[in-house]
């Protein structure tokens, strides 16, 4: 088994060299690199301990892979594919599918380590990759996009690395543990720097900016797997150890209730869309030792949503009301929407029911609000009219088709939600988000303030996270 | 005293980061911070000893420097290195429609 994992580590990479030289075979290459992770990930459900691995010596990279990594590493096999499929047709060139393996095989290395460095590097290459991909249309703004995002994430992880070495100072170890008696400022500037980097809480309001305008593919796989690789080193260190495990689950609250909010009033689909990830990373935090199959039923469904939203006929929610969406098109949405709210039969139901279970009683209330929030959200993409034509690339369906017969499948997972109690739950919340819709949101014409999404307030913000999380640990 | 002067070197990147208008000035403020960190890890590499941590025939009472943080930030120069070079081939981009290079013209022009 530890050969094959560190097999799976090198493989993406391999494929993304051997894609330059072979430029012809790029898409096959890309795809046999997810069907690879995939299996992987399938291996690691059939495995009944925790698999450690200490390469090299004392001081050698550590690896720790148990169900939650394999739920994670599935989510990105399975959106890689989904975005392969989508771009299949659409003439990319041989650059672009290497620059997509090799964010696919960063992230799963970033899944796989438990270590800071070996983290640090997976985290810098993710967003080096996710920099060539979002700038990949070249046109001004795709650049600018992209450039902020690098910054900004650069920036964090210099911090990341300063706190880094603070809990080696303490403890003369990089590895996740060693940040139990580390100082609270050790704590407080790793902390930021992931938090920066998967998008969470206002420290992640660079996040709808990037997500939204970027090509439709790249949102996707941006906003279904990239910011996990930020979020998934926190569960990790929640899970390890238990003392940071409430900063975590109060970040977690406070990213929940601050992306709905601005998903509620947005109006424009794939900015919602962002806002959302925003809100849904809230709930991976909230309950650490399960965040792991939430993680897999929000990359499937937030990936084909923003494949959705990218063919429709317009971005803005007011025009679309006017207008009938293509049938088919409009199922899929639905399955989608329904699945992101909680309703059962889908696999978000199974996902929402298992996150309750384990929230800590302060949490509940907050996190049902969050709830309602995103049936309301999601009211605005249910609402629209069917009965329109439209004819999409032939890439599309098989993308969508198989993300969302995902949803389907993953309910295997957890069937044990099926009770009729937490079924009435779920259609009530839902029942009262439509209900707010129509009463209050559909018509509300408040658009908030972008002017926390400046670049210049995103930088400030990462002390005042710093600041904060350092008093939450030293309290 | 050496720890406070690199601190002071971090938080002046970080500074001029926010506080410089045009992009070139911030990336390299960026540069700043980082050679900041970069000797932070030097700094604290060096706190049992300041020999080459090489095992050799010289007697000099074992105190040697730390080698990993040395060879853990040797990865982190490099990669801040290539992540520098990035952004100043998007710059010399962006540069051809925004000769200014401020950065709140160019995020203007660019936010929907």
């Amino acid at each position: 088994m530890s050969t094959i994992t560190i097999a799976w580590i090198g493989f993406p990479f391999f494929v993304g060299f051997l894609i330059f030289l072979l430029p012809k075979l790029d898409r096959y290459l890309t795809m046999l690199g997810a069907i690879a992770s995939a299996g992987y990930a399938l291996l690691l459900f059939a495995e009944k301990s925790p698999l450690k691995l200490q390469l090299l010596d004392n001081f050698g990279v550590t690896l720790e892979l148990d169900d939650l990594t394999g739920y994670f590493v599935l989510t990105n096999a399975l959106v890689t594919a989904a975005v392969l499929l989508y771009c299949w047709g659409t003439g990319k060139t041989a650059f672009f599918y290497a620059q997509t393996i090799i964010v696919h095989g960063s992230v799963n290395a970033a899944f796989a380590c438990a270590d800071f460095v070996s983290l640090y590097v997976a985290l810098e290459v993710s967003g080096i990759a996710a920099f060539l991909l979002i700038a990949y249309p070249r046109s001004d703004r795709s650049i600018w996009v992209a450039l902020r995002y690098l910054f900004i994430s650069n920036t964090a992880m210099l911090f990341y690395l300063v706190g880094a070495v603070l809990a080696y100072q303490t403890s003369h170890t990089f590895a996740f543990a060693g940040l139990r008696g580390a100082p609270p400022e050790a704590l407080a500037l790793i902390f930021m720097g992931l938090l920066v980097k998967g998008g969470v809480f206002v420290s992640g309001l660079w996040l709808p900016l990037t997500h939204s305008e970027s090509e439709t593919p790249v949102s996707a796989l941006l906003s279904g797997i990239v910011v996990k690789a930020g979020v998934y080193p926190l569960l990790r260190c929640a899970l390890i150890l238990p003392e940071v495990d409430p900063i975590v689950r109060i970040f977690g609250v406070g990213t929940a209730l601050l992306g709905v909010f601005y998903a509620v009033f947005e109006k424009d689909t794939k900015r919602m869309l962002a806002f959302h990830t925003v809100s849904q990373l809230g709930f991976i935090l909230a309950a650490p030792s399960v965040g792991g199959f939430y993680a897999l039923t929000h990359g499937l469904v937030k990936s084909s949503l923003f494949l959705l939203a990218g063919n429709l006929p317009s971005r803005n929610f007011k025009d679309l009301q006017k207008k009938h969406i293509d049938t088919p098109m409009w199922i899929a949405l639905v399955i989608a929407s329904l699945s992101i709210s909680g309703y059962p039969l889908l696999a978000g139901f199974g996902a929402k029911v298992l996150t309750v279970k384990n929230l800590l009683p302060w949490q509940a209330i907050a996190m049902n609000v969050a709830a309602v929030g995103t049936a309301i959200s999601f009211a605005k993409f249910i609402f629209l009219r069917p009965g329109g034509q439209k004819d999409v690339k032939s890439g599309f369906w098989p993308g969508v088709v198989l993300l969302l017969g995902g949803l389907f499948a993953a309910n295997s997972f957890y069937f044990e939600a099926y009770k009729a109690l937490n079924i009435i739950k779920a259609i009530a919340t839902i029942g009262i988000g439509w209900l707010g819709y129509f009463v209050v949101f559909r018509s509300s014409v408040l658009k908030l303030p972008r002017v926390l999404e400046e670049f210049e307030h995103l930088i400030g913000f990462m002390s005042l996270i710093s600041m904060l999380i350092f008093w939450m640990a030293f309290s | 005293m050496l720890e406070a002067f690199v601190f002071a070197t971090i938080l002046c990147g970080f500074l001029g980061i926010i506080l410089k208008k045009n992009l070139v000035m911030k990336i390299v403020a960026m540069d700043v911070m980082s050679t900041g960190v970069i000797a932070y890890y030097v700094l604290i590499a060096s706190r049992e000893g300041l020999f080459t941590p090489i095992v050799s025939q010289v007697k000099n009472g074992g105190a040697y420097a730390d080698p990993v943080p040395q060879a853990v930030i040797l990865t982190a120069i490099v990669i801040g290195f290539s992540i520098q070079a990035l952004m100043l081939v998007g710059v010399i981009k962006l540069a051809r429609d925004n000769p200014t290079l401020e950065s709140n013209e160019i995020e203007k022009n660019n936010t929907p």
